[in-house]
């Protein structure tokens, strides 16, 4: 079975069943998508799937056959950072870091479909990836900011 | 897995160690801490911080310049989140006069020669490593000068030092960069006068908000942690877990799992049963089809341990006395109240998690662990080798909050890995964690106290019992020389000067396993005393902010809590009004050496339950290394000590700990984190600790603005009663 992972593809077994995270963690080393809890309650694993925020954790690799997969690893092009990274780093974001991939990647995709979030907009979409050190005020903050950046590339384009 | 270069030292002047076999030629100094260290060490017990183990001479930290003018310093501290690297790298760069740019950290590791005999704890690890540092720094420097002025033929005191080069200050052209200089400055001898350091006038970097070193990688999701780690031919391991709280194994067979497909070995001896295999569902199901047979534990409920935990005045071991307590309490018209705080998850988001290749003559182990000596001693009494010969070295740890001082995971994967003679990674699951190791322990605070005729304190007791802090983990001889858990009391004592004071602590042992959490036992005795604060003010008819500052002393801890609680009630605009609906609470603490304090603004929130909308937060660290990072770890342990406060209750039903999942043990999230607004003080040239000093006064502030909001006094923790 094929898997497109950040434009890049991968072949992997079909059976037995299993979730995206492990496979990509321990079957295609790229452990830049964390584990935190395997229930979906965290949103440590979070991924894109064709662009959609989803827990990488709960989505059979079946399912992901054939469809846009994005992890942290496919977020920079390059040396260029993604403008979530850009705003996470400026703010000085994550402490422990554990968290901050799932919070990257879903920022990222309420930007993408949301390029001027409001605040409530901001923690409607954020509330649901933990943060065990707290960093929440500058992931709030980070968030606003990376829409800000993210228009301001669009806008230059 | 790599190793680094193995590296000799000869010992020389002033207790420092030279090292020899630096890749390329370069020059390393090492300081081993030695004695003043050990006086730390007893002074940290005595504050209530880690136990102290066997101290070794090898040297505690190195530097080493290499040929082509890197500079590395080998950390003995871990980087949990708190920025460690990055301060430390700080104190190391400015008196070794380099660019920022010039300094890489990496994580030293537990085999010679570099060791860490206290771990990654108790805020420590700045206010224990800023002289020691500087002075190594400095020494490297002025070896590197002396070499310099012989090389180009003038005195040391003719040449400038910037950037990493020395050059002669009437002739900047001629100049030598620390590269150039390493190789053969390694073959001086240390000058046998201490050097004179950096005056704070002169600091560039330390007080510099500069960025943290680790956040490149873990932007792009490239810092390895534990569960990151990889080796070539690695297996997965899974371990048999007790079905209830205190049940042992009674049988262990392989029963079907070696069968299994993708099964490589299964370990089935009397206290331990696991299996290693191609993946880790694989060796998960592999568990279950072994033959166990497993004790009973006892049906254990909560309300049993609650029972036990239960503070009597006059009962535990007297820490702090002033005047005479006993005597000013006896009399009509004693205030008294009770407090209580429940068990508590660490929930740190990275499960333990290691990676241990057992090979026949050594054993190599990557583990997120904030006590890399320790992991290695535990895995060395497991497997009967020589500690020496186990080299653990630490990755970044996606949190710690003390329940990675211990680190179960990695014996695991040691005697999976012995078993298979193939490196084994074992990581836990979540539930893994809610129910194995050690939880935070629930304490018990009865608060009494008198009030002369004009409102002031007379006296002022608070007797608290606790489960084990740092006692479960110390033998017995030392537990009978302290008395009393000097982690659960920690922030027990009274900062306030009050003429008759009395402060006991009594260790409960417990049918459950408890230990240290971030703070130890700050959160809970600085929840008691400061909710008592403020009643008193109450009673006393006083504001409760005045009420706070007429108590604090004439010595300098007085001052900085004044300097603390006015600058705080000037950011939150204490004494004008709240906006309607909502009201604020203030509490304070001292802790490691830093001050704080906090404001906290609350509402009701319409469906129940508290709303915290805004905590202004001024901490004072004496000297603080990296402002924006003291400021980033106290909004860090005000939303930490938030998700306590207000939402987190671990308990035991039927022998087990009832919770699987955060399901149900939900932390906060950013609908209900504060917006925080941090001032950072700095009161001088001596830093303390910022890793958990701040989360002291949360519980307090949050519990004396819902007073002040609903009248209503809220003892226990969570704060869920409003």
């Amino acid at each position: 079975m094929n898997l497109v992972i950040n434009g890049q593809t991968y072949q992997v077994a079909k059976d037995p069943p299993r979730v995206l995270l492990w496979v990509l963690r321990d079957e295609l080393g790229l452990t830049g998508t964390k584990f935190g809890c395997g229930a979906g309650y965290c949103g440590a694993c979070t991924v894109h799937l064709d662009g959609v925020a989803v827990r990488s954790c709960q989505v059979p690799v079946s399912r992901v056959a054939g469809r846009a997969v994005t992890t942290i690893e496919g977020l920079a092009r390059g040396e260029e950072l993604h403008p979530v990274q850009r705003a996470f780093l400026e703010a000085q974001t994550p402490q422990c870091g554990w968290c901050m991939s799932g919070q990257m990647m879903t920022a990222t995709a309420l930007i993408a479909a949301n390029p001027r979030p409001s605040e409530e907009e901001i923690i409607a979409a954020m509330d649901g990836n933990y943060c065990r050190c707290g960093a929440y005020a500058r992931i709030r903050r980070a968030v606003a900011r990376a829409a800000a950046l993210a228009r301001a590339a669009t806008e230059a384009v | 897995m790599s190793q680094p270069p193995a590296r000799r030292w000869r010992v020389s002047r002033r207790g420092f160690l030279i090292g020899a076999g630096v890749v390329g030629g370069g020059l390393a100094l090492g300081a081993t801490l030695g004695l003043p260290w050990l006086r730390l060490a007893l002074a940290d017990v005595v504050d209530g911080a880690a136990p102290p183990t066997i101290v070794t001479t090898d040297p505690a930290f190195w530097f080493e310049i290499a040929a082509d003018g890197r500079v590395r310093l080998a950390m003995p501290k871990v980087e949990m989140g708190q920025g460690i690297h990055t301060a430390l790298a700080q104190i190391a760069a400015e008196e070794l006069e380099l660019a920022w740019e010039q300094i890489e950290v990496v994580p030293s590791s537990s085999a010679g020669p570099v060791a860490d005999n206290f771990g990654t704890n108790a805020s420590n690890s700045v206010a224990s490593l800023f002289a020691p540092l500087r002075e190594t720094a400095a020494t490297m420097r002025e070896l590197l000068r002396a070499e310099a002025a012989d090389r180009l033929g003038v005195a040391p005191a003719a040449l400038r030092v910037a950037n990493g080069a020395f050059f002669v200050a009437d002739d900047p052209e001629r100049r030598l960069s620390y590269g150039e200089l390493a190789a053969d400055a390694a073959r001086r001898e240390v000058p046998a006068e201490p050097p004179v350091l950096k005056p704070s006038t002169a600091w560039t970097l330390i007080g510099a908000s500069v960025p943290r070193v680790d956040l490149p990688a873990k932007i792009r999701g490239a810092a390895t942690y534990g569960y990151d780690a990889r080796a070539e031919g690695m297996l997965y391991g899974a371990v048999a877990r007790p079905p209830s709280l205190g049940a042992t194994l009674r049988r262990a067979a392989p029963g079907e799992a070696a069968r299994r497909p993708g099964v490589v070995a299964v370990v089935a001896e009397r206290d331990f049963a696991g299996v290693a295999a191609e993946s880790r569902s694989a060796a998960a199901a592999a568990v279950r089809a072994m033959d166990l047979e497993w004790t009973e534990g006892p049906p254990l409920q909560q309300e049993q341990i609650d029972a036990r935990v239960r503070a009597v005045p006059g009962r535990g071991v007297v820490i702090q006395r002033a005047g005479n307590a006993a005597a000013a309490l006896r009399g009509p018209g004693v205030i008294t109240a009770e407090y209580r705080t429940p068990m508590a998850a660490h929930a740190h988001l990275e499960p333990q998690a290691a990676l241990v290749d057992v090979r026949p003559d050594r054993v190599l182990a990557r583990v997120s662990t904030q006590y890399p000596l320790g992991t290695a001693q535990a895995i060395a009494r497991a497997l009967g080798r020589d500690a020496r010969t186990v080299e653990v070295v630490p990755t970044y740890l996606g949190g710690g909050f003390g329940r990675r001082m211990v680190s179960e995971v990695a014996v695991e994967a040691a005697r999976l890995s012995a078993a298979a003679g193939r490196p084994v990674h074992v990581g836990w699951s979540r539930a893994e964690e809610f129910h194995h190791g050690f939880v935070r322990p629930p304490t018990h605070h009865v608060l009494r106290a008198a009030l002369g005729p004009d409102g002031r304190i007379v006296a002022l007791e608070h007797s608290q019992a606790s489960g084990g802090v740092i006692f479960p983990f110390i033998p017995a001889p030392l537990r009978a020389l302290f008395g009393a858990d000097f982690g659960a009391w920690r922030g027990a004592c009274i900062s306030y000067a009050v003429p008759h004071i009395s402060v006991s602590a009594e260790h409960v042992p417990l049918p459950i396993a408890t230990g240290a959490w971030r703070g130890l036992g700050l959160l809970a005795n600085i929840f008691a005393i400061e909710s008592f604060i403020d009643e008193l003010a109450h009673i006393a008819g006083a504001d409760p902010l005045a009420f706070r500052i007429a108590h604090t002393g004439d010595d300098e801890h007085g001052r900085r809590l004044r300097a603390v609680l006015t600058t705080v009630a000037e950011r939150a605009g204490w004494g004008t009004p709240a906006p309607a609906g909502r009201a604020r609470g203030v509490a304070c603490s001292i802790d490691a050496g830093t001050v704080v304090a906090h404001i906290a603004e609350v509402s009701r929130k319409p469906e129940g339950g508290v709303r915290v909308h805004t905590v202004w937060a001024v901490v004072d660290p004496g000297l603080p290394i990296n402002p924006d990072g003291v400021a980033a770890q106290t909004e860090g342990n005000i939303c930490m000590g938030l998700s306590s406060v207000l939402f987190e209750r671990l308990s035991v039903r039927n022998g087990r700990i009832a919770a699987d999942n955060f399901g149900a043990y939900p932390l906060l999230t950013m609908r209900d984190a504060p917006a925080i607004e941090v001032t950072v003080l700095r009161s001088g040239d001596v830093p303390y600790g910022a890793g958990e000093p701040p989360m002291g006064p949360i519980g307090a502030a949050v519990a004396n603005a819902v007073f002040a909001l609903t009248g209503q006094r809220l003892r226990e923790l969570p704060l869920t009663e409003v």
